[in-house]
């Protein structure tokens, strides 16, 4: 079948040669945070407030219509997840407004700070 | 987590950023999800331009006609945004808190200028003490005087059970 999965998941990646001595690999910082922030439940809560503010300024519906102008011009039938993401990145990121990037900017900050003790 | 002081300032501020795109990927990601799944799956009434071209000026029609015909050329009622017609007087039966009759909405406001004593037709309603029966009585003296025979001899009739009975004989006697 030639037919595009919706979602493309990127392969598991395979186990390299140098953990066959069993030694664990090194989580990246990023990876012992995002561990933190779900265990602590703040990733849930920074979600809900980071949604929230964006609904707020209108910045989902401007993505909802990006992505539906996206939709329209490549026929319904052939979007996938990846496609609509890959399109409205560059601009989700750049349009975030500065107060919302302020605020959850200064959220995990505070966050990083009670983990770091 | 030990680290030394000038690793501890770029790689927090590096944390930070990566922390905060992390974030906002997810939430990216969402939308798109979200966006992605209404297409697929149809839900998207709007989504061909022209049929959503078509639909509303379908719409427009439909309401045009509608108002036309639902208010004025009735001639009846007038229809409000929820599509609900009043009747031009208030239909509701209640009962009135003065004299405990049943008056219906639209004509309690000429009912309460009878029952509560705009003038000398009505009377007032006495109160259990002497002084109060006393100027009742006073009172009744003058209508007593001006009005018919028939009213004079049940009204003293009703002298006993104050002046409850009066109203409702006066109120019959004065509606059409």
């Amino acid at each position: 079948m030639s037919r595009r999965h919706s979602v493309n998941r990127p392969p598991t990646p395979d186990v390299r040669d140098d953990d066959e001595d069993d030694r664990p690999k090194e989580p990246t910082l990023l990876e012992i945070v995002n561990i933190k922030l779900i265990e602590s439940g703040e990733k849930e809560r920074l979600m809900e407030l980071v949604r929230e503010r964006l609904v707020e300024c209108g910045w989902k519906d401007e993505m909802r219509a990006l992505c539906r102008a996206f939709i329209k011009k490549n026929g319904r039938e052939n979007v996938t997840v990846d496609d609509l993401v890959r399109a409205i990145t560059p601009k989700g990121r750049a349009s975030i407004p500065d107060s919302v990037k302020a605020e959850l900017l200064q959220k995990i900050r505070t966050f990083l700070v009670s983990v770091a003790h | 987590m030990s680290m030394s002081k000038e690793d501890d300032l770029s790689s927090n501020s590096e944390l930070l950023s990566d922390v905060f795109q992390y974030l906002l990927d997810c939430i990216i990601v969402d939308v798109a999800s979200e966006s992605h799944r209404i297409a697929r799956l149809g839900l998207d009434r709007n989504l061909d331009e022209e049929e959503e071209e078509l639909r509303l000026s379908a719409d427009a029609r439909a309401r045009t006609s509608e108002t036309c015909h639902s208010s004025e050329a009735n001639g009846k009622y007038i229809v409000d945004i929820f599509g609900q017609t009043h009747p031009p007087i208030a239909n509701e039966i209640f009962d009135c808190m003065n004299c405990g009759r049943s008056i219906m909405a639209g004509r309690f406001a000429p009912h309460l200028e009878k029952c509560m004593g705009k003038g000398r037709k009505a009377r007032l309603k006495s109160t259990r003490s002497s002084t109060a029966s006393q100027t009742n009585r006073y009172s009744r003296g003058s209508p007593l005087s001006s009005q018919s025979p028939y009213s004079n001899s049940t009204a003293l009739n009703q002298l006993p059970n104050g002046s409850a009975g009066n109203e409702h004989l006066n109120g019959a006697l004065e509606e059409p």
